[in-house]
C-alpha cells in the first residue's frame, strides 16, 4: 500500500503507538506535538518524566518516547511533585484536563503553585468532561449546553467559568511562569510550553500553561463551527497570552 | 552531614512514633511525605528534625490524598519513600493506596489507628484493621504488619522497606495511638551491623538512557479497556501474592499445644492477652495465645494448627470484630466456635481478659 | 529528704519558687514538675501547678487534676470532659494559665515539648520580666536526641532561655543506678560547657535511695514517684 508523505514529527513521538487514540479533530494531539517539539529542542528527553491524568489526557499514556505514568483523576500533579521532590534532576510534566486541574485536583494545583514546585502543569481546556461523555466542567461557558447543563450553564447557580491561569498567577510566586495558549495559534503555544519547561529546568519555579483546545465530538460541531467556538466564544472569555507578575505600586 | 543515624546498638527510651522515625532513618528511607493528623504527628515532627542532618527529604502536602500520591511519585523516582496517617486520613489515603496496589508500588505507610467512625478519638483503637488490609476498590494485595510496641515498631519499620522493595506490594505498619504515644525502652540499631541488608531500590521512571533511543520508554498505567485484560492483571497479581505469602507470613503462638481455649489478638491488644495467658496458666487454665503479626497475608495455616485442640477461640480486639471476621474466614471449615471480646475504641487490659475467660 | 538549698531566701525573706520544666517529648517534664510541686507542698508552701503542654498532649496533667488537688495543690489545667477534640482541635490556652505568673506563691510550670522550646513560656503574662522564674531543662540521655554531650548542648541551646539542667536519665522499668549515674556524667559534662548548673538528678524512689543524697557528680538527688503512667488519657 502506498503511503502518503507524513509531516515531520518530533523524535519523542512514539511511532509504535500511532495512530493515536484521540478523536478526529481533537486538540490534544496538537498540544502534545507542541510539547514533543519543545522537549526535543531543549534536549531534555533523557530526563523528562511525563504524567497524565484521567480523562482524555490518559490517552497519552503511551504517546511519547518518554517515561510516563498515568495517575488517578486530579492526582497527576502530586505524583509528579513527589517524583521531582525525590529526584530533582528529573523534569516533571503533569498533563491534565480542566476537570482534573480545576475541579477534582484543584487543591493539588493550588498548593503546587503556592509551593512553587519546580514542575510544569500543562492543562488542556476544552470546556467540558469529554471522556465521560460531555458533562459540565468548571470551564463550561455561560449558556453552553452539556449533559449536566442541558438548558445551558447558568452562572447564577453553577458559577462562572474558572480562569485558571489568572488564579495561578495570583497565588504563585513571581518566579513562576504562567500562560494561556490556544491550539489555534500553535507556534505561540509552543513558545509558551518551551518557556515553561525552561522555567522548571533552570530551577526558577513552577510553570502553568493552559491550552485552549477543541472537542468537536462533545461540542457536536463541524469543522467550521469547531473553530468558531474556539476562536470566538472561548477566546472571548479566556484571554490568550502570558501572565506576567503584576508590578504595581509598593 | 552526620554519618549513620545509629551506630552499633543502643538501649533507648522513646515513644512509638519516635521509634518509627529512627527505624526509617536507620533503614535509609530517603523521603517522607505527610499531612498532620493525630496520633501520627510526631513521626513528622522527629523526621523533620532529623532528616536534614542525614540528607533525607520531607514534603508536607495539602492533604492525605497528596501525601499518598507524592509518596508514589517518590517511589517511582526510585526512592525509599514513606508516609504515615490515621483515621480520616487513612480513608483519604485509600485512593493513592489503590493505585499503589494496582501498579505494585512499594510504598511504606504507617497507620496510627484512632477511634472511629469519623473524627472520633485519637488513642485506643483497632478500627482501621479492615481498611488497612482491604481498603480501596481492590482485593487487598497489601503486606500488613501489626506491631505491639516499640521494639516491633523499630524492627518492622526496617523490615517494611525491605519487604516492599523485594516483593513490590504496598507495605504497612499497623500501629495505633497508644503505641504512638506510650514510652518504653527498646534497642535501636544499625540494620547492616545486624546483618540486615537493605534491598536496593531502582528508579521505575527516569532511569538512565534516552527512552526510545537507548531503551524502551517505561509506560506505567492503571487503566485498562478490556475486562479480560484486567482479569489477567488481577489474576497474575493474585498468583504472585499467594506465591510469596508463605515467605511473608509471621505470627507468634504461645502455649497452644494443649490449649482448650485459644485467645487471638493482634497489635497492642496482644500484650494484654499474652499477659492474661500467663496469669491464667498459673491458675491452671489451659489457655493458649495466637497473635498474627502479618494480617495480610494472614497466617491461616498456623492459626488452624494453633486451634487444633481448642474447644473455643476467643478473639480480643479494640474493634467490633474486624479481626474476628478474618479469623472466622480462616477457620470456617472447623467446628471450633469463634467468640469475641470486642471493645471498639477502648483499651484492653490483661485483667479484664482474665476476667472474661474466668467468667465463661 | 529534700535538699534545703533548693528553696532560696533573700535577706532572710522567703522567695517564691517559680520553675518551668522544659525539654524533650517524653523526657520527663511532667513527672518532675508534679513531684517538685508536691515536695514544696509537703513543706507547707502554697503551690500552683500549671499545665502548659500544648503540642500533642497525651501524658498530661489533665487526668491527675482531681487526685492532685485533693492534696491541696492547685492545678491549672483542663479536665478532659471540659473540652473537646483533644489532639484534634488542639489545646486551647486557659485564661487562668495565661495569668498564672501573677500569683505570689510557688508556681511550677509543666511546659510541653515543641520546636519553640522555652518560648512557649511567652504565653504567660510577665514571663520575660519575672524576677524568680527558673527554666529547667529535663534531660534523659536514653533518648537519642539528647544522648550525648554534643546533642544535649545543641538541644538546650535551641530551647532559648534555660537556667539549669535536670538529669532525668532512665530506661523505664529497666532503670539501674548505673544508667542514672551515666546520665549524671553526660548531663554534667554538657552543663559545664553550657555554663549552667545541674539542679538535680531525679530518680524513682528505690533507685534514689541507692544513689544517696548526691549522684556521682555531686548533684543533689530528688526522689520522685511516678504519677504519669496514670495520666494517659
Amino acid at each position: 500500500m502506498a503511503t502518503l508523505p507524513q509531516p515531520p514529527m518530533p523524535v519523542v513521538w512514539r511511532s509504535e503507538t500511532k495512530p493515536h487514540k484521540f478523536c478526529p479533530g481533537c486538540g490534544h494531539p496538537l498540544v502534545l506535538k507542541a510539547l514533543g517539539e519543545s522537549i526535543e529542542e531543549l534536549g531534555i528527553q533523557d530526563k523528562t518524566v511525563f504524567g497524565c491524568d484521567i480523562g482524555c489526557s490518559l490517552l497519552a499514556w503511551d504517546f511519547f518516547n518518554l517515561d510516563t505514568v498515568q495517575a488517578h483523576h486530579g492526582r497527576v500533579t502530586p505524583v509528579i511533585v513527589g517524583l521531582h521532590r525525590a529526584n530533582p534532576r528529573l523534569v516533571g510534566i503533569a498533563y491534565m484536563g480542566d476537570g482534573g486541574g480545576y475541579a477534582i485536583g484543584s487543591q493539588h494545583l493550588v498548593n503546587a503553585a503556592t509551593r512553587n514546585e519546580k514542575i510544569m502543569v500543562l492543562l488542556v481546556n476544552n470546556t467540558l468532561y469529554a471522556m465521560t461523555g460531555g458533562q459540565m466542567a468548571p470551564t463550561t461557558l455561560p449558556k453552553q449546553k452539556t449533559e449536566t447543563s442541558p438548558y445551558g450553564r447558568e452562572p447564577e447557580t453553577t458559577g462562572k467559568p474558572t480562569l485558571g491561569p489568572e488564579m495561578i498567577r495570583a497565588i504563585a510566586p513571581d518566579s513562576a511562569y504562567v500562560a494561556r495558549g490556544t491550539v489555534s495559534r500553535l507556534p505561540q503555544l509552543k513558545r509558551f510550553i518551551k518557556k515553561g519547561l525552561e522555567n522548571v529546568v533552570s530551577g526558577k519555579g513552577f510553570a502553568f500553561i493552559e491550552a485552549l483546545s477543541l472537542c468537536p465530538t462533545n461540542w457536536r460541531t463541524n469543522a467550521e463551527e469547531t473553530w468558531k467556538f474556539l476562536e470566538q466564544d472561548m477566546h472571548g472569555y479566556f484571554p490568550v497570552g502570558e501572565l506576567a507578575p503584576e508590578k504595581g505600586e509598593e | 552531614m552526620a554519618d549513620k543515624p545509629i551506630v552499633g546498638e543502643k538501649r533507648a527510651f522513646m515513644t512509638g512514633n519516635e521509634a518509627v522515625t529512627w527505624a526509617a532513618l536507620a533503614a535509609g528511607a530517603h523521603i517522607m511525605y505527610g499531612y498532620p493528623i493525630t496520633p501520627q504527628n510526631e513521626i513528622m515532627h522527629y523526621w523533620t528534625r532529623m532528616a536534614p542532618k542525614y540528607d533525607r527529604g520531607f514534603l508536607q502536602t495539602e492533604d492525605e490524598l497528596s501525601a499518598g500520591f507524592t509518596c508514589i511519585g517518590g517511589v517511582l523516582a526510585g526512592k525509599r519513600a514513606f508516609t504515615g496517617t490515621a483515621g480520616p486520613g487513612t480513608i483519604l489515603m485509600q485512593e493513592p493506596l489503590s493505585m499503589a496496589e494496582m501498579m505494585r508500588i512499594p510504598m511504606v505507610t504507617v497507620i496510627c489507628q484512632r477511634g472511629g467512625p469519623s473524627t472520633a478519638t485519637v488513642i485506643y483503637s483497632q478500627q482501621e484493621t479492615r481498611l488497612t488490609c482491604f481498603g480501596g476498590n481492590g482485593e487487598g494485595y497489601r503486606l500488613v504488619y501489626s506491631t505491639a510496641g516499640q521494639q516491633d515498631l523499630f524492627d518492622y519499620t526496617i523490615k517494611a522497606f525491605n519487604v516492599a522493595w523485594k516483593y513490590r506490594f504496598p507495605t504497612f505498619i499497623l500501629s495505633d495511638g497508644y503505641q504512638s504515644k506510650m514510652r518504653e525502652p527498646l534497642t535501636i540499631y544499625d540494620p547492616e551491623e545486624r546483618g540486615i541488608k537493605m534491598v536496593e531500590t531502582e528508579p521505575l521512571l527516569g532511569g538512565t538512557g534516552i527512552p526510545g533511543v537507548d531503551r524502551d520508554p517505561r509506560h506505567l498505567r492503571n487503566t485498562y479497556n478490556m475486562e479480560d485484560e484486567l482479569y489477567q492483571v488481577v489474576m497474575d497479581m493474585d498468583q504472585e501474592y499467594k506465591r510469596i505469602a508463605p515467605e511473608v507470613v509471621e505470627y507468634k503462638a504461645m502455649e497452644t499445644e494443649d490449649a482448650e481455649l485459644v485467645l487471638v489478638a493482634h497489635g497492642i491488644v496482644s500484650r494484654a492477652t499474652e499477659g492474661a495467658v500467663r496469669v491464667l496458666r498459673e491458675q491452671g487454665y489451659r489457655v493458649g495465645h495466637f497473635r498474627p503479626i502479618t494480617l495480610r497475608p494472614f497466617p491461616g495455616e498456623a492459626l488452624k494448627e494453633a486451634v487444633a485442640k481448642a474447644r473455643r477461640v476467643l478473639v480480643v480486639e479494640s474493634s467490633m470484630g474486624q479481626l474476628a471476621g478474618m479469623v472466622k474466614e480462616e477457620l470456617y471449615d472447623l467446628s471450633v466456635p469463634v467468640t469475641g471480646y470486642f471493645r471498639p475504641g477502648e483499651g484492653i487490659t490483661a485483667e479484664e481478659v482474665v476476667e472474661q475467660v474466668r467468667g465463661r | 529528704m529534700h535538699n534545703k538549698s533548693e528553696v532560696s531566701h533573700i535577706n532572710g525573706k522567703d522567695v517564691p519558687v517559680v520553675e518551668a520544666y522544659v525539654g524533650e517529648y517524653a523526657g520527663g517534664k511532667s513527672e518532675n514538675a508534679v513531684n517538685r510541686a508536691l515536695s514544696l507542698l509537703e513543706r507547707g508552701r502554697q503551690v500552683t501547678l500549671v499545665d502548659l503542654d500544648l503540642v500533642e498532649p497525651f501524658y498530661t496533667l489533665r487526668p491527675l487534676k482531681q487526685k492532685l488537688e485533693k492534696t491541696g495543690l492547685e492545678v491549672l489545667t483542663w479536665q478532659t470532659d471540659e473540652t473537646i477534640g483533644l489532639g484534634e482541635a488542639g489545646y486551647p490556652l486557659r485564661p487562668d494559665i495565661r495569668w498564672a505568673l501573677r500569683r505570689q506563691h510557688d508556681i511550677i510550670i509543666d511546659s510541653g515539648y515543641g520546636v519553640e522550646g522555652a518560648k512557649t513560656l511567652n504565653l504567660l503574662e510577665g514571663a520575660s520580666q519575672h524576677p524568680y522564674l527558673q527554666v529547667l531543662a529535663v534531660i534523659n540521655i536514653s533518648r537519642p536526641v539528647t544522648g550525648t554531650v554534643e546533642n544535649i548542648i545543641a538541644y538546650v541551646q535551641s530551647l532559648g532561655r534555660v537556667t539549669g539542667l535536670i538529669n532525668n536519665t532512665h530506661l523505664g522499668d529497666e532503670t539501674t543506678v548505673a544508667v542514672v549515674q551515666e546520665g549524671a556524667k553526660v548531663v554534667t559534662g554538657a552543663a559545664k560547657k553550657l555554663g549552667l548548673p545541674v539542679v538535680a538528678t531525679s530518680a524513682v524512689e528505690d533507685i534514689g535511695v541507692r544513689l544517696g543524697t548526691a549522684d556521682c557528680m555531686g548533684n543533689p538527688v530528688r526522689k520522685i514517684k511516678r504519677y504519669m503512667p496514670e495520666a494517659f488519657w
